[in-house]
């Protein structure tokens, strides 16, 4: 019932989270932030199990903080990645699996802009644009016919706000509020759309 | 629908004269969703062997990191290579140790033996059988198309780009009809002093 | 509840034994409705008999996963040791690791003792094994040997139960081997006969049971005449079903592919280092020698 979307540009990525909380067929609140950012220039959109999604999420990123305070040292997005990956693929052969879907955009120094695809059985894939949830199905078409390698930020923008149009137009299910985050050379920002 | 596939993929590893070919599909699907195309599952290990694994993407990503630290491990233990035969011999101990609680993979393993400079093609099942073949094997979710197109194409003795045609055919025609796997296919050709590795063009639905 | 202080992921392959990590996991996904899959089976015909001063063994060479066939020429006739042998049916994987597993520990027990095993002594390891795994290490055994109490045979369930048997036959082809077996055996066959009698059950078996099939493999271990253990390994004695050779072939011409990227990683400069290291490293202990020569990669044989 989540929604996150996701894509790489010339020297950025762009990830939106939709803010809806609810269950069953009551919705909570429409501000809620599906993200949490793992270091300076690396975010994190997550999806999945109400309660398991904040807990692993935040799980992740202290451990990513406590790493980069004991090193002195920012792990790589795709270490990070990696990182992540490991924790969900051992969480997934415990007792209480996690049941968290993500997406981890972020910007290296020396690879660029990179997002990384990550589902709740630790299938890690390193992806130009994609997303989470049932909206994949229709944003994935949108954004394979539109989606160009070296889009400017002001075309990203633009795609993502007609990915984000197609969701609410067609899905059934209401998302009127989105959280866009921008990672690019200068760190992670929220921007308005 | 069963576990194998989830992710969807298609491999096949051929004998040639002095060489060996891996060649596998690149895409990355999820529950028949489109993820990726151009999703690693062919792995070199060192300069004589290659593994394709096919099945669960979250296996083949946890068993590569296994074994690249155990050959690793080996190479620093014995100042050399692992073997194609010792490494698959590796491959196999770590599946049946999960007799009874399996990874979701389909190993296909090939290379040039160190020694005798001899190819080496083998495969798996779930858990570590070894079948050796002296011509051809293959993994994924088209297994049976696979095998079709290999026992019509296969020849002894191709040279290495000759090879490279009848793998790459054998594939593209397999995948053709199977809806779990296609979306691009990467070809391997390894001989004693280089490694040719060709993506090629395939029809992409 | 999981977190990063669980146990790194790839268990220490050291202690033996099976590991079941992802026995949660694959519970939880069968749940979810995602079948798990076939491993590979010998669907098979084993065999043996007694005959004067010796046992002979026999297999067919089919493997197969489900109804594809896996494997046109595999072997089902593991060496146990020196003097004995054993067929094995069932999941591939299980016949061929416990089979494995029973070498080692053989060769260990005679090591310790200084003396040859006895069958039994392979019987009892194998059927306490697949006892203690209740059947599900799912293999089907015809084990075979020659040691001081004469020539021996037995069958193998896969639950332990044992059977000691002039002639036994086990796998998907065992009724049609029997058939040949209950219609022509007779007790101190020479070893011709044998051979013959045991190839045509395994015959049977290729051609009447759709599990089996290719070749016959036969195996003898059998008394000499001055009183030594002889074993004679017969792979693909008989090969009754060749691939016919095609008239024509289908040959992709070079270029038929639509190559997109192409990329060639030589390996030479590997050998070349190699090879100069080496070279210095020895001139070192030999102050007069010449100095090495920096061109021309020796081909590397370092072993």
């Amino acid at each position: 019932m989540e929604t996150l979307i996701s894509l790489t540009g010339k020297d950025y990525v762009l990830t939106a989270s939709d803010m809806t909380a609810a269950r069953s067929i009551l919705v909570f609140k429409v501000n809620e932030d599906k993200t949490r950012d793992l270091s300076p220039h690396i975010t994190m959109a997550f999806c999945g199990e109400s309660g398991d999604t904040v807990q692993f999420a935040e799980f992740i990123q202290k451990n990513i903080r406590l790493y980069a305070i004991r090193n002195n040292f920012e792990l790589s997005p795709k270490a990070a990645a990696n990182y992540v990956r490991t924790q969900l693929a051992e969480s997934l052969r415990s007792r209480s699996p996690y049941a968290v879907n993500v997406l981890i955009a972020g910007f290296d120094e020396h690879e660029g802009p990179e997002l990384y695809w990550l589902d709740y059985l630790g299938t890690l894939c390193k992806i130009p644009f994609g997303a989470h949830g049932f909206a994949s199905n229709f944003v994935l078409s949108t954004l394979d016919n539109a989606y160009l390698p070296d889009m400017d930020l002001e075309q990203g923008i633009a795609l993502l706000k007609s990915a984000i149009k197609v969701v609410q137009q067609r899905m059934l299910i209401s998302q009127p509020n989105f959280q866009i985050k921008l990672v690019n050379k200068d760190g992670v920002s929220v921007i308005d759309i | 629908m069963s576990i194998m596939s989830y992710n969807g993929s298609a491999m096949l590893a051929m004998v040639g004269r002095d060489c060996v070919a891996i060649a596998s599909d690149t895409q990355l699907s999820a529950n028949g969703q489109m993820i990726s195309t151009d999703f690693q599952r062919v792995h070199m290990v060192n300069n004589n062997v290659m593994i394709g694994m096919s099945g669960l993407a979250t296996d083949v990503q946890t068993l590569w990191a296994d074994f690249r630290a155990r050959t690793k491990m080996y190479k620093l233990r014995e100042e050399r290579d692992i073997s194609p035969r010792a490494f698959a011999h590796m491959v196999s101990s770590a599946l049946y140790q999960r007799r009874f609680g399996p990874y979701f993979i389909e190993p296909v393993i090939a290379g040039i033996d160190p020694d005798t400079k001899k190819p080496y093609v083998c495969s798996t099942d779930i858990i570590g059988c070894i079948e050796k073949s002296p011509n051809f094997v293959v993994a994924g979710t088209c297994t049976e198309n696979l095998y079709g197109m290999c026992e019509t194409l296969f020849r002894p003795d191709m040279d290495a780009d000759d090879l490279f045609e009848t793998v790459a055919q054998a594939l593209v025609n397999a995948f053709d009809r199977d809806a779990y796997s296609g979306q691009g296919a990467i070809v391997h050709i390894l001989t004693p002093t280089e490694l040719i590795t060709r993506t090629i063009k395939t029809r992409t639905d | 509840m999981s977190n990063a202080n669980n146990t790194p992921l790839p268990a220490p392959a050291s202690y033996g034994g099976f590991t079941f990590e992802n026995t949660h996991r694959n519970a939880l996904l069968t749940r979810m409705g995602y079948d798990a899959p076939n491993a590979t089976k010998t669907g098979t015909t084993i065999a043996g008999i007694v005959f004067k001063g010796g046992v002979m063994l026999g297999a067919d060479t089919r493997s197969t996963s489900g109804s594809i066939v896996a494997d046109k020429n595999c072997e089902k006739i593991h060496r146990i040791s020196s003097n004995i042998f054993c067929c094995g049916a069932g999941t591939a994987a299980d016949t061929e690791n416990v089979t494995g597993m029973v070498e080692a520990k053989l060769r260990l027990h005679e090591l310790k003792t200084g003396r040859k095993a006895r069958v039994v002594n392979a019987l009892t390891l194998l059927k306490q094994h697949l006892f203690r795994y209740q059947g599900h290490v799912s293999a089907a055994l015809v084990l075979g040997g020659v040691d001081h109490t004469g020539p021996r045979l037995h069958t193998v369930a896969p639950h332990g139960s044992t059977d000691t048997l002039p002639y036994v036959t086990m796998g998907s082809g065992s009724l049609a081997a029997m058939s040949i077996f209950e219609s022509r055996w007779k007790p101190d066959m020479s070893f011709d006969e044998a051979a013959q009698l045991v190839g045509d059950s395994i015959r049977a078996g290729i051609f009447h049971d759709l599990g089996s099939g290719s070749n016959v493999d036969l195996t003898a271990i059998y008394l000499q005449e001055d009183g030594t253990v002889a074993v004679k390994i017969m792979r693909n004695i008989d090969c009754p079903n060749p691939k016919p050779a095609p008239v024509l072939n289908y040959k992709y011409p070079t270029g038929t592919t639509a190559v997109l990227t192409k990329e060639v990683k030589p390996f030479s400069q590997l050998a070349e280092v190699t090879a100069i290291s080496r070279t210095i490293f020895e001139n070192n202990e030999d102050d007069d020698a010449a100095p090495p020569a920096a061109s021309a990669p020796v081909p590397m044989d370092i072993n």
